[in-house]
């Protein structure tokens, strides 16, 4: 399937592909005027709606620290048993 | 010599248990995240906080604050726990894992007098969204301490028995890990419920 596109993708002249990126720029950045973390929560300026919005975007980021740390210290691991000893160590 | 023994572990860039440790703390991670977004949606969804049925009742901002100290000087004890092991020094392993411990059972005392005072001044965990996510939250981590207190008396009676070395601690290695998280997570519960 993906490769049925990007043939297609290619076939395409550049014209067409500016088209295309300019009504893709329009539809991620012009059509959602305005965006929240909850749903839910209406309007911004209630104190609830944005407590539910806080909370929602600390949550979100947590998984993404909490894999960061534990994937970065394994590299780090690895990455220090692999080191070349330098000419100092070897002597 | 097997796959599983010691020896090769020891070896290994990073050990089982180490990674089980970590994998351990990211899980705790979530735990306490999922508490902390509970809090984050009272704390910002109230505009008076503590909400208006709790204002006489005053959180002990000075002593937790001492207590606080405390806690982060067991870190550092413990840290020098683990170095004294490094250097092969098991007296001075016994000596600062005993310090640390004594720290951890301080910290877990002061916070058990706070709580006594503060039901006595009627904050308790059915008396409304204020106490009931203090005491969750901060009971959580109170439990988590004991646990670490309990996990390092272990590893404190294994060094009386000499079954460390600065070849093989990774005893005293996972220990401080799990510590270091217990310590490095209390200030900023400090600040997010104390102190906001």
């Amino acid at each position: 399937m993906h490769k049925l596109f990007w043939r297609s993708w290619q076939a395409k002249t550049c014209y067409t592909k500016v088209l295309w990126a300019a009504v893709l720029i329009f539809v991620i950045f012009i059509v959602p005027m305005s965006v929240e973390a909850c749903p839910a929560c209406k309007t911004l300026d209630d104190p609830i709606g944005k407590g539910f919005n806080w909370s929602i975007l600390f949550l979100m980021a947590m998984p993404f620290t909490v894999f960061g740390l534990i994937g970065g210290t394994v590299y780090l691991h690895y990455r220090r048993a692999n080191r070349k000893p330098t000419d100092e160590e070897t002597i | 010599m097997t796959q599983n023994s010691p020896e090769i572990q020891e070896r290994q860039p990073l050990s089982n248990a180490r990674l089980g440790v970590l994998v351990l703390l990211g899980a705790e991670t979530m735990l306490f995240s999922g508490l902390i977004g509970t809090f984050l949606v009272f704390r910002v969804g109230n505009v008076t906080w503590p909400p208006p049925s709790h204002i006489g009742i005053e959180l002990p901002r000075a002593i937790t604050g001492i207590n606080t100290v405390l806690l982060l000087l067991s870190g550092y004890t413990m840290f020098q726990a683990r170095r004294a092991i490094q250097k092969d020094n098991l007296k001075q392993l016994r000596n600062w894992l005993l310090l640390t411990g004594g720290l951890g059972l301080l910290f877990l005392g002061v916070q058990g007098s706070e709580w006594v005072q503060l039901i006595r001044n009627g904050l308790t965990l059915q008396s409304g969204v204020y106490g009931g996510i203090f005491y969750v939250l901060i009971g959580c981590h109170a439990v988590h301490v004991l646990s670490a207190v309990i996990w390092l008396f272990i590893v404190f009676g294994m060094a009386m028995a000499g079954r460390f070395s600065a070849d093989r601690y990774i005893g005293v290695d996972t220990c401080t890990i799990y510590w270091i998280f217990v310590v490095a997570l209390w200030p900023i519960l400090y600040v997010l419920v104390y102190l906001s």
